[in-house]
């Protein structure tokens, strides 16, 4: 049978089923017009049967949508329609149930252009996308010659005349704009918003349905100029039920995976509800479920189950405390070292403090990583404390600052510490910042012990010969967003920067060149 | 192609048909003797035959049918008088530069008189094409109709175009009648002194359907008229019930309910497009069940949509950030939402302790649905966790959505109230 235009959007849905027959895949053309028009035989089918096969056909590729499918059916076709707008969170399925809808819709429509306006730059681009994908299939060589316009009123003349050439064939014609929150963000986007929403009116064709796809509510579309408001379908977030029937669709050993979803699943759904977030935590959740399993075509019973939750336990706790997992190298070990030893090391990977790994995921040179530490305390630490702690012998000296304090500057320092939490880093000059790395560098000389280095760098003044690497190292932290620029001071004219790590990693840093940075943070 | 289509699709068609044809839906206008309708036909015929200028506003508010009745009288004069009128149309919200609305003038005039339109002219050049135009057509006795849309548009910035035109208008020997539409009942006052002495002030007024209107419009549009090509006792049957749901009380609820939110015709199109699609297509009538039906799918709210579809741990933030507006803390950021968060886990010793990197996912997610927002409109200069916050939705609205949700945990209702009564 013949297809209607197939987009080249592959959902991440649709490649989580490729058993589903209907689902878009990756790079197919980017718009194939009709080949045939509709066969009269198919024509004469019994239209009440035939819709609700259509209907049944569209539920088994979309779980858990009955009622968005059968608006979406009804509302859609056919044609003349007033334009319809599908809202609701991301990943809900949105795109996919429109696509597929539109190819089940009766009648066929003539042409679909799509519009995915995330993937579009700017509106001269938008014009473009929809132009080539409405103008006729035997002037696509001369398609180099279509004049692309900049402006909104040529853009509505061009697609008039686009429209017109399509139109007069008699069948429906869909324009879909997938995304349109984004047009928000662009320049002049308000102006754009409110011409794409006003299309129906410009273009008072009656074979044009329009379709708008939006994570946005609808209420963000309210806009003065008097639009023909849409009807809306609203996509709600999959229940637990439904995400279970979803994942449980295509796997290969369902009893295996339904145990473990029924242990993983719950816990996982109280952090978060998104579909392709729950997949990729899941998925190397259940390689390690089915680790002590000899043969993985066994089906489970209860002490195989209870063995299992056992063992998924621990790994559970941690993947909760995870947003995405990179396989470091320890933990690639530890996969190939199963056998021997596996729980302990697993105990040490989990660390300390709330199953955290403890130890830095990338590389970094020893010179960037005190550069960092530097900037970490220099924007931490106010810099009236910076005699204190970073006096002539490198080290800090507590004893001195203990003193009773008085219920007033305890009261004050709470609110210093409010406003601290509340202002975030603070700036600091690059000398404050040189001048704190040469301290901490040479007390962690002391520290490093000797160290063979066959170049005389390291003797005597050694870190004047650390000092330009330190300024290309400053670089390439900054673009790394370690350290941010800000403003420079009008009064002084230096640059001042920021640094934006969190203390975590600071003490990771640290921990990693073991340097004691908790005695030099400015704690309240 | 002979397509065997049942008796409801086809009465779907018709009825989808007729609503989304705004001079179908707006044809009622023309009926009575002293409507904007016969005013305008009468202004644009008189000048037409006197062989004069004109200027009309038709002012009022959204949906009232101002364009429908444009179209209407354009049409008739059309059939009457075939090539003595051509038509220009520009949008305000298009056309609102001076240079492109004379580029789009040009442009029209060249596919109305089959010329051939150079898109490299200058703006001079279209601006001195349109006054030749306009002198010829004159001198030929064709009238030009320029319809103005969104007519408030134009008037903003140093309104050339229109002065342009009107002043054309005076000083030639032209025959112009310039129709403007626009939603501002204050649109004249917009025009600067010299375009307003140039403008007649004809202004013609519509007002929104009164309630026996909106019956009145129901009527045409649902009751299907005797020629509409479907079996006849078809007809008969689903006009009857129809008329019988019309003086049901349930409907009338349903309708007066759609009115209170919105009166314009375009609200009632919109739920009477909704209501047609849900027809009964096994029986091709439409049940009191489908208005019903399509009433609630209008009234969704949003925002409390939104809150039903969040995860626990999205649910604590929100209550996390309610407590901190309650203790009046004037501005607040993500890491002040997680020192409170912290503070309740070390009270209240919950299953829902999670690290900062998940919680901050979290965070996102409540951006993203536009629950939260930043309060600052400064660019990327700060870090998101330091950025002020503020809550999009009302206590109100946290309030529902925590005892509609079912999976939520006690602890969460117990901290949300506590705020309330200590």
């Amino acid at each position: 049978m013949s297809q209607p235009v197939t987009p080249r959007r592959a959902t991440r849905s649709s490649a989580a089923y490729p058993a589903s027959p209907t689902s878009p895949s990756g790079s197919r053309p980017k718009s194939t017009p009709r080949r045939q028009p509709v066969p009269t035989a198919a024509a004469k089918e019994e239209e009440g049967e035939h819709e609700r096969s259509t209907v049944d056909v569209l539920l088994e590729a979309l779980p858990g949508r009955r009622a968005q499918a059968t608006d979406l059916l009804r509302l859609l076709a056919p044609a003349p329609a007033l334009p319809l707008l599908l809202h609701g969170g991301a990943a809900t399925g949105k795109t996919r149930a429109l696509l597929l809808a539109l190819r089940h819709v009766r009648p066929r429509p003539l042409r679909v252009a799509y519009a995915a306006l995330r993937s579009l730059p700017s509106p001269r681009a938008l014009f473009a996308s929809l132009l080539t994908q409405l103008s006729p299939p035997s002037s696509s060589s001369a398609s180099s010659r279509l004049r692309i316009p900049d402006k909104p009123s040529d853009f509505v003349a061009a697609l008039r005349d686009a429209l017109a050439g399509l139109s007069a064939q008699g069948e429906a014609v869909y324009l879909v704009f997938d995304n349109l929150e984004v047009v928000r963000s662009w320049d002049k986007g308000g102006q754009l918003l409110a011409l794409l929403l006003h299309l129906y009116d410009l273009l008072r064709f009656p074979q044009v349905v329009l379709v708008y796809v939006s994570s946005a509510t609808p209420d963000a579309y309210y806009s003065m100029t008097g639009s023909i408001e849409p009807n809306h379908i609203y996509f709600p977030d999959y229940t637990v039920d439904e995400v279970r029937d979803i994942l449980m669709r295509v796997h290969p050993k369902p009893k295996l995976y339904s145990s473990f979803l029924s242990v993983a699943l719950k816990p996982l759904f109280r952090v978060t509800r998104r579909v392709d977030e729950l997949v990729a935590a899941l998925e190397p959740l259940f390689r390690r479920y089915c680790e002590p399993l000899g043969d993985l075509k066994a089906v489970p019973d209860e002490s195989i189950k209870r063995r299992l939750f056992e063992h998924i336990q621990p790994h559970l706790a941690v993947a909760l405390n995870e947003t995405f997992s990179v396989p470091t190298r320890t933990s690639v070990d530890e996969c190939k070292d199963r056998s021997s030893g596996g729980k302990a090391r697993s105990k040490s990977q989990f660390g300390s403090r709330d199953g955290l790994p403890t130890e830095l995921e990338f590389h970094m040179s020893v010179s960037a990583k005190y550069l960092l530490l530097s900037a970490f305390l220099a924007s931490r630490n106010p810099a009236t404390l910076d005699a204190a702690l970073f006096d002539s012998t490198g080290g800090s000296d507590n004893h001195r600052r203990k003193r009773k304090s008085s219920q007033a500057s305890m009261n004050m320092k709470d609110t210093m510490a409010e406003e601290m939490l509340l202002k975030g880093p603070g700036t600091f000059p690059l000398e404050r910042l040189l001048a704190i790395f040469q301290c901490i560098t040479s007390v962690s000389e002391d520290y490093l012990g000797d160290v063979e280095c066959p170049d005389s760098m390291m003797n005597g003044s050694g870190m004047t010969g650390l000092m330009p690497d330190v300024l290309l190292q400053l670089s390439t932290l900054c673009n790394s967003n370690f350290l941010s620029k800000s403003r420079s001071c009008p009064l002084e004219g230096s640059a001042r920067y920021r640094s934006n790590i969190d203390e975590d990693l600071a003490l990771k840093v640290a921990r990693s060149v073991s340097f004691p940075l908790s005695k030099y943070i400015y704690r309240r | 192609m002979v397509v065997a289509v049942s008796v409801p699709s086809q009465a779907q068609a018709v009825l989808r048909g007729r609503l989304c044809d705004p001079a179908f839906v707006h044809s009622a206008l023309r009926s009575s003797s002293d409507t904007n309708y016969s005013k305008l036909k009468y202004l644009v015929a008189s000048s037409f035959s006197e062989a004069c200028n004109n200027s009309v506003l038709l002012l009022g508010p959204r949906g009232c049918g101002k364009a429908a009745v444009v179209d209407m009288v354009l049409d008739d004069l059309k059939k009457e008088h075939p090539d003595a009128i051509s038509v220009i149309r520009l949008n305000g919200m298009l056309h609102n530069d001076d240079n492109c609305a004379m580029k789009e003038i040009a442009r029209q005039l060249c596919l109305e008189h089959q010329l051939s339109f150079s898109k490299m002219a200058s703006s001079d050049d279209n601006t001195e094409f349109m006054i030749d135009m306009l002198r010829e057509c004159g001198l030929a006795h064709k009238t030009i109709l320029f319809v103005l849309e969104e007519f408030d548009l134009f008037a903003q910035g140093k309104q050339r175009l229109l002065y342009s035109l009107l002043d054309a208008m005076q000083s030639l020997t032209s025959q112009a009648v310039v129709i403007g539409v626009s939603c501002r009942l204050d649109a004249d006052q917009l025009l600067e002194k010299r375009v307003r002495s140039r403008f007649s002030h004809r202004k013609l007024l519509f007002i929104s359907p009164s309630l026996d209107d909106i019956q009145r419009l129901l009527e045409h549009l649902l009751i299907l008229a005797k020629d509409s090509g479907l079996p006849a006792k078809y007809i008969t049957d689903y006009n009857s019930r129809l008329t019988s749901i019309f003086s049901d009380k349930k409907f009338k609820g349903c309708l007066n309910y759609l009115m209170d939110a919105d009166a314009t015709t375009s609200n009632i199109l919109r739920f009477l497009f909704r209501a047609v699609s849900y027809m009964d297509m096994e029986s091709g009538f439409l049940p009191i069940e489908s208005f019903l039906k399509a009433l609630s799918s209008m009234q969704r709210q949003p925002k409390m949509d939104s809150l039903q579809d969040l995860s626990i741990l999205e649910l604590y933030i929100l209550v996390c950030m309610h407590r901190l507006e309650d203790k009046e803390q004037s501005s607040y950021n993500f890491t002040s939402i997680m020192k409170e968060y912290r503070s309740i886990q070390d009270a209240y010793k919950t299953s829902d302790k999670y690290a900062s990197t998940v919680c901050f996912r979290a965070f996102e997610h409540l951006l993203d649905r536009e629950l939260i927002s930043f309060g600052d409109n400064r660019g990327r200069n700060q870090a998101l966790e330091y950025r002020p916050v503020k809550l999009l939705i009302s206590s109100r609205e946290l309030a529902q959505s925590l005892k509609l949700n079912t999976t939520c945990p006690a602890v969460l209702q117990k901290l949300f109230d506590r705020e309330r009564y200590m």
